[in-house]
């Protein structure tokens, strides 16, 4: 055998035992999951032919506005479009990068989020609509802030390190930074995964009543769960009083994580919609409490797909990255010299050496992004995948992204026919069933 | 002082109501009958004092920024829980997680703290006359804890700042967990603060800190060392 052609001792893991056996701990870094996975581009759509009419394409209205969290919130969260970004820390991302999601966000009327590291005022003054999440670390938690949000999200798991909590390198922790999550400057902040106020559900419908007490039961209320044991933890978050549960899939994207668990914990987007969808339908409270998923969205095809599978919207995170710039040579920037590999291959966000500002808190390469100009490109972004899942609603015959649904779709493979449930391409037949 | 009976109103009312009346400036308002129910005086940011009549359940006096609170009995789990300013004080025994959280302010328990007192404390003073559970001040980021009496397993577990001053006997210590000599002026400190609440034995107290030994990862990869 020649070294190399195996596939059980490829490159990159040869690579990976040089690396630990000198560095004596699991391997640390940013971005996704490596794994060949089960996603969306295994599913297509059915567009119309002669059983069903489409609208006009182009032109005919296709309403894409959606209501989270109106089971027992009074304010439910009214986003223009079923996109919003996903909560990434002040800490893990720049101050401009924040400001500029955020700016994007209100653009295109639809919500941002914190993230770990609790709420920076320059955010909440760019967002007409901000989540704000409750995590097991409680950073710069205030109740002000809580208060005068436009939603909560007590964040059970992230589907990039399910089981395990935030990570943030001491290069990353400046002197705001430490200030504002109240922890030893330069530390390598490793964050607690178990709230410290409650731990089973029976405890979390206590904490939810307790988030609805205190903003007067304004605020819809989410339950951010890593995608698991999907059926059973979304049971659970229902029945423990969620308004919204939002499924954070293992192709999600984070700052910095093990690289272990990137790529060996949780289950794929598509699987964890089919199984969350029928988890409340099997408590008769699907359509009643709001679905949002999140793990991997590219495009407004894959906006569809997810809503068609069952979500209410998603969320994300790396494409929004993409769209300020990330992995992409822009003046000024030198991928190679500045972090070792070239632009579309880096995922090195945990060492706050981000050579487009985004992922950093060096305040020489945060000035390479301009907060206005990243809320533009986000802004843009975010409109052409709502138009390219108007354009895929319409061209099945519908005029509202709400009306999507498992039967306009096939699968290309067996596998994802057994994880989506519906039939292979050519077929009636679903596997797995 | 206005009275409020909480068995006559719903825990969402009577928590609008002390919202309203701390709004209208009112000094006091004592709760009576709270029937050891949850979420009790929760999200308070304006300053006023409340005295309850009774126990109560998880998450009394949490997330206010402001008010003092005394409560008569015995409460359940998070009593105090993110307090950012103000002060709770309670008669008898706490449920786990007293105090998880808390920013700022002070909360005093009378008698026992279940486990984990102090977790993901990040300032403030919690004092606890009696013992406290396992774990203690785990996590804690910054402030003062002081037990009066014993403390069981794994104190100061993973804590980065802040000290917790044990009067009475330890369980064991947490990971990176350390005692080290308190201070005269910080022993001084601590028998103060037990005499403002009627505790007058001027005893040795224990220091435990943070070993500060897991503060960075042993190790780092090329770029890592870079970034540094």
């Amino acid at each position: 055998m020649v070294l190399g052609s195996s596939h059980i001792w490829a490159t990159h893991h040869i690579e990976d035992i040089h690396a630990k056996a000198e560095l004596g701990r699991y391997r640390i870094r940013g971005f996704s999951t490596f794994q060949k996975v089960t996603h969306f581009d295994d599913l297509v759509f059915l567009s119309t032919g002669l059983t069903r009419f489409p609208l006009e394409g182009y032109k005919e209205k296709c309403n894409t506005q959606v209501v989270l969290g109106a089971r027992y919130a009074s304010e439910p969260l009214v986003l223009d479009t079923p996109i919003y970004i996903t909560g990434m820390s002040y800490g893990a991302l720049s101050r401009n990068a924040k400001v500029a999601l955020g700016k994007a966000a209100s653009l295109v009327g639809t919500a941002t989020c914190t993230g770990d590291g609790g709420m920076l005022q320059d955010e909440r003054d760019a967002s007409n609509k901000l989540i704000y999440q409750v995590l097991p670390s409680r950073y710069g938690f205030d109740p002000h802030h809580l208060i005068g949000a436009n939603a909560a999200e007590i964040v059970v798991g992230q589907g990039a390190k399910p089981g395990t909590g935030g990570l943030l390198m001491g290069v990353k922790v400046a002197d705001n930074i430490a200030e504002m999550r109240e922890l030893p400057l330069g530390i390598d902040q490793r964050s607690p995964t178990r709230h410290p106020d409650w731990l089973g559900p029976d405890d979390l419908s206590i904490k939810i009543e307790q988030i609805r007490e205190a903003t007067e039961g304004r605020l819809p209320i989410s339950v951010k769960l890593g995608a698991c044991r999907v059926a059973d933890d979304v049971k659970l978050a229902a029945k423990a009083g969620a308004d919204t549960i939002v499924i954070d899939s293992m192709v999600a994207g984070t700052g910095a994580s093990a690289e272990i668990l990137l790529d060996h914990s949780g289950i794929p987007t598509v699987p964890a919609i089919v199984q969350a969808r029928e988890a409340l339908r099997e408590l008769g409270l699907y359509g009643q409490v709001s679905l949002v998923a999140s793990g991997g969205i590219r495009n407004g095809a894959d906006v569809a797909k997810a809503l068609a599978l069952g979500a209410d919207a998603v969320a994300i995170g790396i494409a929004a990255l993409i769209a300020l710039n990330c992995n992409k040579e822009i003046p000024g920037s030198n991928f190679e010299e500045e972090i070792g590999v070239k632009a579309g291959y880096c995922n090195r966000c945990h060492t706050g050496l981000c050579p487009v500002g985004i992922a950093t808190q060096d305040p020489a390469l945060e000035a390479r992004l301009d907060p206005d100009e990243g809320a533009e490109r986000v802004a843009n972004f975010l409109n052409s995948m709502t138009m390219e899942l108007a354009l895929l609603t319409r061209s099945l015959g519908k005029g509202d992204v709400r009306s999507l649904e498992p039967e306009d779709m096939a699968a290309l493979t067996i596998e994802a026919s057994a994880m989506a449930q519906i039939p292979l391409a050519g077929t009636n037949k679903v596997f797995g069933t | 002082m206005v009275d409020l009976d909480a068995s006559a109103l719903t825990t969402t009312e009577l928590n609008r109501k002390l919202r309203e009346l701390a709004a209208q400036g009112t000094e006091h308002i004592r709760i009576l009958n709270p029937q050891a129910r949850h979420n009790i005086a929760v999200g308070l940011l304006d300053s006023c004092s409340i005295t309850i009549e009774g126990s109560v359940g998880y998450y009394a006096a949490s997330l206010m920024d402001g008010p003092e609170v005394t409560i008569n009995g015995n409460a359940g789990w998070a009593l105090g829980e993110n307090l950012m300013k103000g002060k709770v004080v309670l008669s008898r025994n706490a449920g786990a997680s007293l105090g998880s959280s808390m920013r700022g302010g002070e909360v005093f328990v009378g008698g026992n703290a279940g486990a984990r007192a102090g977790i993901g404390m990040k300032g403030g003073t919690l004092v606890v006359g009696g013992d406290a559970g396992f774990m203690t001040g785990f996590m804690m980021q910054r402030g003062t804890i002081i037990i009066g009496g014993d403390v069981g397993e794994g104190v100061g577990d993973s804590m980065y700042e802040g000290a917790i001053y044990v009067g009475g006997e330890i369980g064991s210590l947490g990971s990176d967990a350390k005692i080290e000599e308190a201070s005269e002026s910080e022993l001084i400190q601590v028998w103060e603060t037990m005499e403002r609440y009627g505790i007058h034995d001027r005893k040795r107290y224990t220091k435990i800190v943070s070993a500060k030994k897991l503060y960075h990862f042993d190790s780092l990869e090329r770029l890592e060392k870079r970034a540094v």
